[in-house]
């Protein structure tokens, strides 16, 4: 068990070390000069001369990646062309929002799924119903999501907010940054509640996808499940329908489910930059989106960074959950 | 130090795996699914025939700014410039269909040879080219896709481009299991026993074989792509302004959406019929060349 975690953990840091390569690599492709950029469109050659060999950009690329490594140890994300401010900064300002929306997020997708897993895998009447539905969220690209949310639920309805993540003007906005979290620190419920609320449509959206997925999978081995020859004894012991479904059959098929929340995790970092967008919810994928018109590659490859950093660290949990789920999978 | 060991999303694969099994066999293709290949041809049809269907030019003014559905000629509306968004969707859904064909072409070509090249050659080499691999599967595809686009600049070519690097894995991975379960049976290795060179063997007896299950996974495929490019296009990275992209249409009728609620939503549901419809295509598709 110790040496699976300490593998998992290894191959976690060669990963990374190839993502920061390929975000290294996409800047240098980048068909931006950032040193241009950064000096604006009337800069002299002999000023754009002067800034690249302070930062660094006369050296050997080798070199460049490793210093580029070097300020990643150090929290450095090179700084922002939009902004001009640290892309550190700017990340760390936006980051709390996401991680909000995200965590919500997620939670509702297992959730969800997990729901829906079960709904359709029964041979009751409604389970048809719930594999339509499956079928429709499956399609359902995230902002048409968005757009029908927001036509029904805020603009006819008037029931749910529809931009940022509170309405209220002063809200506080330490320690955490995470608005519900904040509020319930200092105390305030109706701040809380009022970002509860802003949670409900952004959430939904971002979750249905991935919760489809996770349901479809889950589906797919409860079925394989309840025909196996455990359940059948389980059954002719005489328990019930519920208690074979939930206790014997559920257990079993925790891995794939598990494995496939995992992998939903990139989909819905993806997702989280168009459903920002849409809400104007103030978190990181806001920010990509706003630099992409900016061509503000230092950002964008910011963001990619941290996203990276978070899908690989829930997928090497994920693999390590997977183990203490079903330890047969240490075996092979 | 260790070699990466990759995240294989294996326990998935055979949670998928069994949920077809599930399906298939007790009874024959749902009608859905086979509605859902019909329908697919048709829009495929529609996409193709798409500039002799279309009344209006996608980028020429038709007539007035935000005129309703089902108003002056206009069956989905105009946009705030006036140009007849049917006429658009339908060069969009083109557009989208290219897309994702392209992408799933070149996953098939690259992914495939990488693939078979790991199969057939095993050794020291499979080990190579599966780590390789796998650290792509380990990397989140579509933010990396954002951020290769990004960094390429916008623009149609750059997000095939951008999603068919983060694409090919799969592909990569599924032709590879193909042909070493392939590799062991009877009749490759009489090929092999009778004199059958590597790459007679790989192109006559192996390749074949994988074909099903790759036609099979491609055809799944299709309506994720659809969506996955679509996602792109709504962030901006497609093809410029007047340009009918499906995505980048819902995007900017964002602004009008509560009071001229057409202009976003009628391109973002034409997403989502297109997607539904390859869907349910693909599963007919799967059920028609039998379980795989």
């Amino acid at each position: 068990m110790i040496g699976l975690v300490l593998k998992r953990l290894v191959s976690m840091v060669v990963i990374l070390l190839v993502l920061s390569a390929a975000v290294f690599l996409l800047q240098k492709l980048s068909h931006v000069d950032p040193v241009h950029a950064y000096l604006g469109a009337n800069a002299s050659k002999a000023a754009i001369a002067r800034e690249s060999r302070i930062l660094g950009y006369n050296r050997p690329v080798l070199d460049q990646y490793l210093h580029y490594v070097a300020g990643l140890f150090h929290g450095n994300l090179q700084t922002s062309l939009r902004t001009r401010r640290p892309v550190a900064t700017d990340i760390a300002a936006y980051l709390p929002a996401t991680v909000e929306l995200t965590v919500f997020g997620l939670g509702l997708a297992v959730v969800l799924g997990a729901l829906l897993g079960l709904a359709s895998a029964g041979q009751w009447r409604g389970a048809g119903l719930f594999r339509a539905v499956m079928l429709s969220g499956a399609s359902a690209p995230a902002f048409l999501l968005a757009l029908l949310g927001i036509l029904w639920f805020s603009g006819s309805l008037h029931w749910l907010p529809a931009t940022g993540d509170t309405g209220v003007v002063n809200a506080p906005s330490g320690p955490t940054g995470i608005i519900v979290v904040d509020a319930l620190v200092h105390g305030q419920l109706s701040t809380a509640w009022d970002g509860v609320v802003h949670l409900i449509l952004p959430g939904i959206c971002i979750a249905l996808g991935p919760a489809v997925s996770i349901g479809r999978v889950l589906r797919g081995s409860l079925v394989s499940a309840m025909r196996s020859d455990f359940v059948r004894t389980a059954r002719s012991k005489g328990l019930s329908e519920r208690v074979v479904l939930l206790r014997h059959a559920l257990r079993n098929s925790l891995t794939a489910a598990l494995a496939m929340t995992g992998l939903q995790a990139g989909l819905m970092f993806a997702g989280v930059v168009v459903i920002e967008t849409v809400f104007a919810w103030p978190g990181i994928g806001l920010y990509t989106s706003q630099s992409i018109p900016a061509a503000d590659f230092p950002a964008i490859g910011g963001v990619t960074l941290v996203l990276g950093v978070g899908y690989v660290v829930i997928n090497t949990i994920v693999d390590i959950l997977q183990v203490l789920a079903d330890p047969r999978i240490a075996l092979a | 130090m260790a070699v990466a060991e990759p995240y294989t999303p294996s326990v998935v694969v055979r949670g998928l795996a069994r949920a077809r099994q599930a399906r298939v066999g007790t009874r024959r293709s749902p009608l859905s699914n086979r509605i859902g290949l019909v329908a697919f041809g048709v829009l495929v049809l529609v996409a193709v025939l798409a500039p002799v269907i279309a009344p209006h030019g996608p980028i020429i003014p038709s007539g007035l700014p935000f005129t309703p559905p089902f108003h002056a000629g206009a069956l989905l509306g105009t946009d705030e410039v006036g140009l007849d968004i049917f006429s658009r969707v339908l060069y969009g859904l083109r557009a989208s269909l290219l897309a994702a064909g392209a992408v799933i072409a070149s996953g098939v070509v690259v992914g495939g040879l990488i693939g078979l090249v790991a199969g057939v050659l095993g050794g020291w080499v499979d080990d190579v080219l599966m780590r390789f691999t796998d650290l792509f599967l380990a990397l989140p595809g579509p933010v990396l896709a954002i951020a290769i686009v990004a960094a390429l600049g916008p623009s149609f070519f750059h997000t095939l481009l951008g999603v068919a690097i983060v694409w090919w894995p799969f592909y990569a991975r599924i032709v590879r299991g193909e042909v070493r379960a392939l590799a062991s049976r009877p009749h490759v290795e009489s090929a092999r026993l009778a004199g059958a060179g590597v790459v007679r063997r790989a192109l006559k007896h192996l390749l074949p074989g994988a074909v099903p299950a790759v036609v099979v996974t491609a055809s799944l495929d299709v309506g994720n792509l659809v969506v996955t490019l679509a996602s792109l296009s709504f962030l901006g990275l497609g093809a410029p302004a007047p340009a009918p992209e499906l995505g980048a249409m819902a995007a900017r009728g964002l602004q009008y959406l509560l009071q001229e609620w057409w202009v976003p939503v009628m391109p973002a549901l034409a997403v989502f019929l297109l997607a539904l419809v390859s869907n349910l295509a693909g599963d007919g598709f799967r059920d028609l060349l039998g379980d795989r």
